[in-house]
């Protein structure tokens, strides 16, 4: 089966140097103890159950039987520990290591094997994220590795892992092909996101990089690609005219958002931010930018998480005579309001247009700024803009969602929220592993970005994946990662 | 010949040593941070900043060039931050694809170019030229991506007649491998031959007005051998240096027609390491550039004297 992605992969080591491209093709070849579910929650993997201390500073791993590496030999609580002690070196250019040595969430503080089929983290301080974070895809899901991963020098070769396929020929820039693994052990549950029985259907996938779109449409038309990753949403709608093409369309996690400056001059006046709100159509720029594909929402936390509440359903309405009553208020004149975008991302650049227009319908001038998009994170990282149209990836937890956009602006530029009581409420939802607490302080804080208006959330991306006919069994989900294991290819007319 | 050679190599040195310092400086003077890239829009501050000290990044600027260039001289372009692999093998892999295509793709227009090229100045004015410079001037008008575009749905998407995507190089399998260059080289040959047949009318044109022409023809020196023997060679320099332009510029990147058709070429890995912010692979690829351009024109400058004896190389 033959798969496009628009980039080469970075590299072939699980949650060090990637990206999208390589953490998907990469899920299909390594897995962590524990794993992402469909509905986004946590659950076992290559663990067969996890047991927590009641002050929540113990992880007890139980190891499932069976379970073999790529290379024939029989996983054990040793690799486990072998794999960690890699990630945790400082040098180790693990994506998540902040998150686990003390800097950010927790501190692992030992890790150990009391029994070959038994493993235990000791961390610092609870956190109602450790297993969510070992489970994150942009982590690698800290996947367990066997020692010959890494060559005689101690250099890194190639993943030898446990997933359902291993790599088979990695030709640059050209593609990435993997192999079925007969020796792999599948959980005896249905599948179930990243965790679950999955099955190696299909014998060879090969991640063929095609960067234009327009060509891997002409691809999967004429047969040359079984499946086409993300195409655009006004393709979308011309391939679902399309009798040899079906299309996969599901909402994800990525969230487009139009970020406005709280330090800036001008935009620092919160009634100048609220009525750059009232004065957008947001749900009329979800259907619009996304081909009626997303419907809007304007929270920072996911419409297909399961802690959206109705509260986090409520939002912006249109008012452009309280958006005027605003201005006057607050002393607005004209000025211009940079809003910067790109066209890397066609949502961010289309979303921004329309942002320009309905603003104008309030008499805000708003100038776009059209940049690359390196310029453009550049920018977002030092905090230089007034305002900008802007993608974050899927997180999935609430707490990491809020976490992304607040903070300390004087520490990190990047940070949009500035808010101590909206901090104070997130470093609790981080701690609380009582659910319906954690729900009450998201219904909260997203209560106060309403008021606030650091940034309008606009809405959650839905991921679109076209194949042709003869695929059948593939399932899109929310975190937009694209799954082949449980997925046939008949033999192609 | 060798003395004039190795000028023309020497004087080449303070040219690749100002391109290298140009395009040193004018990398870094782009914003956008390859670390930052690298590691998303939620990367932590700490691990950006340890990721910077692996790659060298955080050492002042010219302790950061004249490294490069020191490893520059040895043959070492360095490692590509994008996927740690070293820059000249990566760069040399890439350019064979562009050159196989490339190259195949100038001959076969300029031996359709410059034979038609004298026929339309030959038949000026009348409607043999203006069918040919017609067809030229429509060919070079179309945007070779566009162009790309059509002839890949048409032979590919509908008649199924040639592969869509991917590579597979003739070295491996030769007609396998020539099935996925076709309908770029049919691209390149049919854009650039409408650039070389105007060059190739216009020189010849000039040539005809030449007394030495008149004389032929009051001499009664049958019309084919004016034109085989006078006016070709006279005219073909011109072209030649046109050719050699065309080819430095095809060669040192045809992004666009190797993206629409997905080959690894050197202009996919040049346009890749702007928007990853690639800095090893797209200064190496710049050098790279500048000394084909320096190849090149040493080669046209070379070939000179043998299509026109006047042109000495002393």
């Amino acid at each position: 089966m033959r798969i496009q992605i628009n980039s080469d992969i970075r590299s072939t080591d699980p949650g060090g140097n990637r990206d999208d491209n390589t953490d998907n093709v990469l899920i299909h070849v390594v897995e962590g103890l524990v794993a992402l579910r469909e509905d986004t929650s946590v659950g076992p993997m290559l663990a067969s159950k996890v047991d927590t201390s009641a002050d929540g500073l113990t992880y007890t791993f139980t190891l499932r039987d069976g379970v073999k590496f790529q290379n024939g030999a029989v996983l054990t609580a040793d690799d486990v520990v072998w794999s960690w002690q890699r990630y945790l070196k400082p040098n180790s250019g693990w994506r998540c290591l902040p998150e686990f040595d003390g800097k950010g969430m927790t501190k692992v503080l030992a890790v150990e094997a009391p029994t070959p089929k038994t493993v235990v983290f000791k961390i610092e301080r609870p956190s109602a994220l450790f297993l969510t974070m070992m489970a994150r895809p942009d982590c690698g899901g800290a996947a367990i590795l066997h020692r010959s991963s890494l060559g005689a020098d101690g250099q890194w070769k190639e993943p030898v892992g446990t997933g359902p396929y291993k790599i088979k020929e990695w030709k640059r820039g050209q593609y990435i092909e993997l192999t079925r693994f007969d020796g792999y052990s599948a959980r005896p549950e249905a599948r179930d996101g990243l965790t679950g029985g999955k099955k190696a259907e299909i014998e060879n996938l090969r991640f063929v990089v095609i960067p234009d779109s327009a060509a891997a449409k002409a691809a999967l038309y004429s047969g040359g690609i079984d499946a086409f990753i993300s195409p655009s949403p006004a393709d979308v709608v011309e391939m679902r005219g399309r009798s040899d093409v079906r299309v996969d369309t599901t909402p994800v996690m990525t969230m487009v958002a139009l970020l406005l400056q709280t330090t800036d001059p001008l935009l620092k006046d919160v009634r100048i931010r609220r009525a750059l709100a009232l004065a957008l159509d947001t749900p009329e720029i979800a259907k619009t930018v996304t081909e009626g594909l997303s419907a809007v929402n304007n929270s920072v936390v996911p419409s297909s998480s399961p802690f959206y509440s109705a509260v986090q359903a409520g939002g912006y309405k249109r008012d452009i005579a309280g958006a005027k009553k605003l201005l006057a208020e607050a002393g607005y004149r004209g000025q211009p309001i940079k809003l910067v975008a790109n066209k890397r991302y066609e949502a961010l650049y289309s979303a921004a247009v329309l942002v320009q227009a309905m603003a104008s319908e309030a008499g805000i001038n708003v100038e776009l700024e059209v940049l690359d998009w390196a310029t453009q994170l550049d920018r977002y990282t030092k905090g230089q803009y007034q305002s900008m149209a802007f993608i974050y990836s899927a997180r999935i937890d609430p707490s990491l969602n809020y976490e992304m956009v607040s903070g300390d602006k004087a520490a990190q530029p990047r940070k949009v929220w500035d808010n101590p009581a909206a901090q104070t409420r997130l470093t609790e939802s981080m701690v609380s592993r009582d659910k319906a607490r954690r729900q009450v302080l998201f219904d909260e804080m997203h209560k106060q970005m309403l008021q606030d208006v650091p940034m309008v959330v606009l809405f959650n991306a839905s991921d679109a994946t076209a194949m042709r006919k003869s695929v059948t069994g593939f399932k899109g989900w929310a975190p937009a990662k694209p799954r082949f294991w449980n997925v046939r290819l008949d033999a192609r007319g | 010949m060798l003395a004039y050679l190795l000028r023309r190599i020497a004087m080449t040195a303070p040219t690749l040593l100002l391109v290298s310092i140009a395009v040193f400086t004018l990398m870094r003077l782009i914003p956008g941070d390859p670390v930052q890239l690298m590691l998303g829009e939620g990367a932590d501050p700490a691990q950006l900043e340890l990721a910077r000290q692996q790659m060298g990044l955080d050492q002042p600027l010219v302790t950061q060039y004249f490294v490069w260039l020191r490893q520059a001289l040895t043959g070492d372009l360095g490692v590509s931050t994008t996927n740690g692999l070293a820059v000249l093998p990566l760069i040399w892999e890439r350019f064979h694809v562009s050159a196989v295509i490339v190259l195949t793709a100038v001959a076969l227009a300029s031996l359709i170019a410059v034979p038609a090229g004298l026929v339309a100045a030959w038949r000026k004015d009348r409607p043999t030229d203006l069918a040919i410079i017609g067809a030229a001037t429509l060919m070079l008008s179309v945007p070779s991506f566009w162009l790309g575009l059509l002839l890949l749905m048409f032979f590919g998407q509908y008649l199924h007649w040639l592969p869509v995507v991917g590579y597979v190089p003739m070295s491996e399998d030769f007609s396998q491998g020539l099935l996925y260059v076709i309908l770029p080289i049919v691209t390149l040959v049919l854009v650039e031959t409408g650039v070389l047949t105007r060059m190739s009318r216009a020189s010849t044109i000039e040539v005809l007005r030449l007394e030495y022409v008149t004389h032929a023809r009051a001499k009664g020196v049958p019309e084919s051998q004016v034109l085989r023997r006078h006016v070709l060679p006279n005219a073909f320099n011109p072209t030649l240096t046109m050719i050699g332009l065309i080819l430095g510029h095809l060669l040192s990147g045809i992004a666009v027609l190797e993206t629409v058709f997905t080959l690894p070429g050197l202009g996919r890995l040049m346009i890749d390491s702007i928007f990853a912010r690639d800095y090893p692979v797209l200064q190496g690829c710049l050098l790279f550039t500048a000394c084909i351009y320096v190849v090149i024109n040493l080669i046209v400058d070379m070939c000179y004297p043998l299509f026109d004896p006047r042109v000495s190389v002393q």
